[in-house]
C-alpha cells in the first residue's frame, strides 16, 4: 500500500499535467470573450433595440428600483429566451393592484394595493391623480365613483395600470324588520341612493306591510337582505341558502339573534351598550347606543369597535357575505345629527349593502384588472442575482504555469527527502 | 334608548297647539289594539322651536288659532321634512275659511312648499286598514264650521313620500276623547290613525 507521502507526489504530478494539457487546449480552443451589458429601469425601455442586436454571449442586467413595465419585461423574457443571459437586480417594491367594480346603483371601482409599509400611493386615471396614501400596514383601499379610461397607480416610483372592470348593475335589496323608524329610514336612505328597495315589514300579527314585487329569495333576484330585527326569522332557511349561493346578508341591531340567522352571524348579540350622549348632545352613529357583537367567530373579521366593544364584524358563509352591524337606531344619526347627517346616513347605508352585495358574474374584461408586476418579474426573470463579471475571454497563462511550477517542486522536494532522483 | 314610536305634539309659539290633548292617548291606545308596533305609552311635546323635535318624525299639529312659525321653528321645519319626517296638520275648525287654514297653509307654502290634494287611492288609504278616501267626521256631517264634507286631504310630497298631511276634516274634535269611550262606538272612527302611523313608519 502507498504511503501518504507517495499518493501527494503522484497526485502533484497529475495535476501539474492537467494543468499543462488544459494550458494547451485552451490555447487551441480559446473562450469566447464574455461582455455585460447594464442599464437601470429607466434606461431599460431605450436600451432595449440595442441589445436586441447584441450577440447572444453578452450578459445583460437591469439595475431595478421600480418592476419594468410589462413591455420591457416581456422583451427581456423574449432576449432571455433568444440565448442571453439575462438578470436584473435591486429591490422594486412588491405591490399588486386589483380593480373591481362597486355593487352599487352609482356604479365606481374600488382599487385595492398591496404594498410595502410606508409607502406612498397615488391613485388615478389617464386624466389624473384622483387620490393618494400613505401605507401604515399591508397596503391601501380607494372607491372611485368615476374614472375615465385605465386606472393608473404609482408606488413610490414605480407605476402600475390596470383596466377599469365592467360596471355590475346590482340587484334589488330586501329590507325586512318590524314597522319602525330604523326600517322605514334604512329603506328610504337606500332606495334615495337609487337601489331597488323591496320591504317587508311586520305591523301586526300575519300583517305585513309589503312594498314592491316580492319574487323569490335568491340571487335572480336580490343582491342583498337588511334584516333589521328578528323578524328575519319568518324567511326560514332561505336566508342560508341564499347567502351560501352568494347573496349578501346585513343583520342590524340584534336580528342576529334570531335562530334561522344566528349560525350564519359573525358572533353573538351581547347586551346592548348605552347611549353615552346628553340630552342636548348633537346624535351620531351609534352614540344612542348599539348591540355589541360578542363571542365573534375565529373566521369572523372585527371592522369596527366602539367603546372597546365590537360594533360591526363580518364573515363569509359560502359564497356570500354576511355583515353583523349592531346599531340599531342609525335613523336618529339621520333626523337628528349635525348637518349632513342625512347625506352621511344615505351612503353609509349603501356602502354597508355594497359590501356585501351579490356580484354577478360578467363576461372577463378582455383588458386585465390586476397586475403584479414584481411577482411577473421574478416569472420571467427569477429571482434577483447580481451583476455577472465582465470576462476577456483569455486566461493569463501565468498563473496555471506558477502552479505547475509549484506542484512539480513539490512533487521533487518530496521524492528528494526520502532519497530518490 | 330603545325604537319605539312615540307619538308627538308639536309645539308653536303663535297658537292654541295643546287644544286636542285627550288626542294622545287616545291614538296611542289605537296603536297598541291593532297593531304589535312599539309604540310609547305617553305621549310627548315637541317644541318646533328647539332641534329636538327632529328626533320625532311623526309630529302632530293642530290649533284654532293663527300659525305664524318663527325663524327657528320654520329652519327646524324645513330640516325636519328634508330628512324624511312627516308633519300631519290637522285643522281644529274645520273651516277653510278660518284662521287656522289660511294661516297654516300659507306657513307650509312658505317653509316647504304649496300644498296640492291628495288622491283618494293613495297608499295612505290602504296602509292598514282599507278607505276610499279620508274618512268623514262627525263635525263634517253636523254642518260645523264651514259646513263641507272634504273630499280629499291636502299634502306636500317629496321623493315620492307624504312629508306635509294637511286635513281639512277636524279629525282633531274626532278622535279627542278618552280611550275607554271607544266601546260606545260601533265603529272606531281612529282607525284611520293607524293608517297614518302605519304609512309613516314604512312608506
Amino acid at each position: 500500500m502507498r504511503s501518504l507521502r507517495r499518493r501527494l507526489e503522484l497526485g502533484c504530478r497529475i495535476g501539474a499535467f492537467a494543468l499543462l494539457g488544459w494550458l494547451i487546449g485552451t490555447s487551441i480552443f480559446r473562450a469566447p470573450r464574455r461582455a455585460v451589458e447594464r442599464a437601470s429601469d429607466r434606461e431599460l425601455l431605450a436600451r432595449l433595440p440595442s441589445w436586441t442586436r447584441t450577440p447572444s454571449s453578452v450578459a445583460l442586467h437591469g439595475t431595478l428600483d421600480a418592476a419594468p413595465t410589462p413591455v420591457v419585461l416581456a422583451w427581456l423574457s423574449a432576449l432571455r429566451h433568444a440565448g442571453h443571459g439575462v438578470t436584473w437586480s435591486g429591490s422594486p417594491p412588491a405591490a399588486v393592484v386589483v380593480a373591481e367594480p362597486v355593487t352599487a346603483p352609482g356604479g365606481g371601482v374600488r382599487v385595492n394595493v398591496a404594498a410595502p409599509a410606508n409607502s406612498r400611493v397615488t391613485v388615478g386615471d389617464v386624466a389624473g391623480t384622483i387620490d393618494s396614501a400613505h401605507v401604515a400596514g399591508l397596503g391601501a383601499s380607494f372607491t372611485l365613483p368615476l374614472t375615465v379610461d385605465s386606472l393608473i397607480v404609482r408606488v413610490n416610483q414605480q407605476r402600475q395600470a390596470v383596466a377599469r372592470p365592467n360596471d355590475v348593475p346590482p340587484r334589488a335589496v330586501l329590507v325586512v324588520g318590524d314597522a319602525g323608524w330604523e326600517a322605514k329610514f334604512v329603506a328610504g336612505a337606500l332606495e334615495e341612493r337609487g337601489w331597488k328597495v323591496v320591504t317587508r315589514f311586520a305591523v301586526a300579527p300575519n300583517v305585513d306591510v309589503r312594498a314592491g314585487e316580492q319574487p323569490a329569495i335568491d340571487t335572480a333576484h336580490f343582491a342583498a337582505i337588511v334584516a333589521i330585527d328578528s323578524t328575519v326569522a319568518a324567511l326560514g332557511p332561505a336566508v342560508q341558502r341564499f347567502v351560501e349561493q352568494g347573496g349578501g346578508l346585513v343583520l342590524a341591531g340584534a336580528s342576529a339573534g334570531a335562530r334561522s340567522v344566528s349560525p350564519l352571524a359573525a358572533g353573538a348579540v351581547g347586551a346592548r351598550v348605552r347611549r353615552n350622549v346628553a340630552a342636548n348632545d348633537t346624535i351620531g352613529l351609534g352614540s344612542t347606543g348599539f348591540y355589541p357583537v360578542t363571542s365573534v367567530r375565529e373566521d369572523a373579521v372585527a371592522l369596527e369597535r366602539r367603546a372597546s366593544a365590537v360594533a360591526i364584524a363580518a364573515r363569509r358563509v359560502g359564497a356570500g357575505r354576511v355583515l353583523q352591524v349592531g346599531y340599531d337606531d342609525s335613523w336618529r344619526w339621520r333626523m337628528a345629527g349635525a348637518s349632513g347627517s342625512e347625506a352621511a346616513h344615505r351612503d353609509w347605508w349603501s356602502r354597508v349593502v355594497s359590501s356585501v352585495a351579490f356580484t354577478p358574474a360578467l363576461p372577463a374584461n378582455e383588458e386585465k384588472t390586476f397586475d403584479a408586476p414584481v411577482a411577473a418579474l421574478f416569472g420571467h426573470l427569477g429571482p434577483p442575482r447580481p451583476a455577472p463579471v465582465a470576462s476577456s475571454g483569455n486566461v493569463d497563462p501565468r498563473i496555471p504555469l506558477a502552479i505547475i511550477l509549484l506542484l512539480l517542486l513539490v512533487e521533487w522536494t518530496s521524492r528528494r527527502l526520502r532519497g530518490l532522483r | 334608548m330603545t325604537t319605539e314610536f312615540v307619538f308627538a305634539t308639536a309645539q308653536y309659539d303663535s297658537g292654541d297647539w295643546d287644544s286636542a290633548p285627550l288626542l294622545p292617548a287616545n291614538i296611542i291606545d289605537t296603536i297598541a289594539r291593532y297593531t304589535e308596533i312599539n309604540v310609547a305609552p305617553t305621549g310627548v311635546i315637541a317644541p318646533l322651536s328647539d332641534a329636538r323635535m327632529l328626533r320625532y318624525p311623526f309630529l302632530y299639529l293642530t290649533g284654532h288659532l293663527p300659525v305664524r312659525f318663527s325663524d327657528a321653528e320654520r329652519r327646524n321645519v324645513r330640516r325636519f321634512v328634508e330628512r324624511g319626517g312627516l308633519l300631519f296638520i290637522d285643522d281644529h275648525n274645520h273651516d277653510i275659511d278660518g284662521v287656522f287654514h289660511k294661516t297654516a297653509t300659507e306657513e307650509i307654502a312658505r317653509t316647504v312648499a304649496p300644498l296640492t290634494e291628495l288622491p283618494n287611492d293613495h297608499a295612505l288609504y290602504s296602509s292598514f286598514f282599507k278607505f276610499d278616501g279620508p274618512p268623514t267626521t262627525s263635525h263634517e256631517l253636523n254642518g260645523w264650521g264651514d259646513n263641507l264634507v272634504h273630499k280629499h286631504l291636502l299634502a306636500v310630497q317629496r321623493r315620492g313620500r307624504i312629508a306635509v298631511l294637511f286635513s281639512s276634516k277636524d279629525y282633531s274634535s274626532e278622535w279627542n276623547y278618552h280611550p275607554d269611550s271607544k266601546r260606545f262606538l260601533s265603529v272606531d272612527n281612529t282607525r284611520f290613525a293607524v293608517n297614518l302611523v302605519v304609512y309613516a313608519l314604512t312608506a
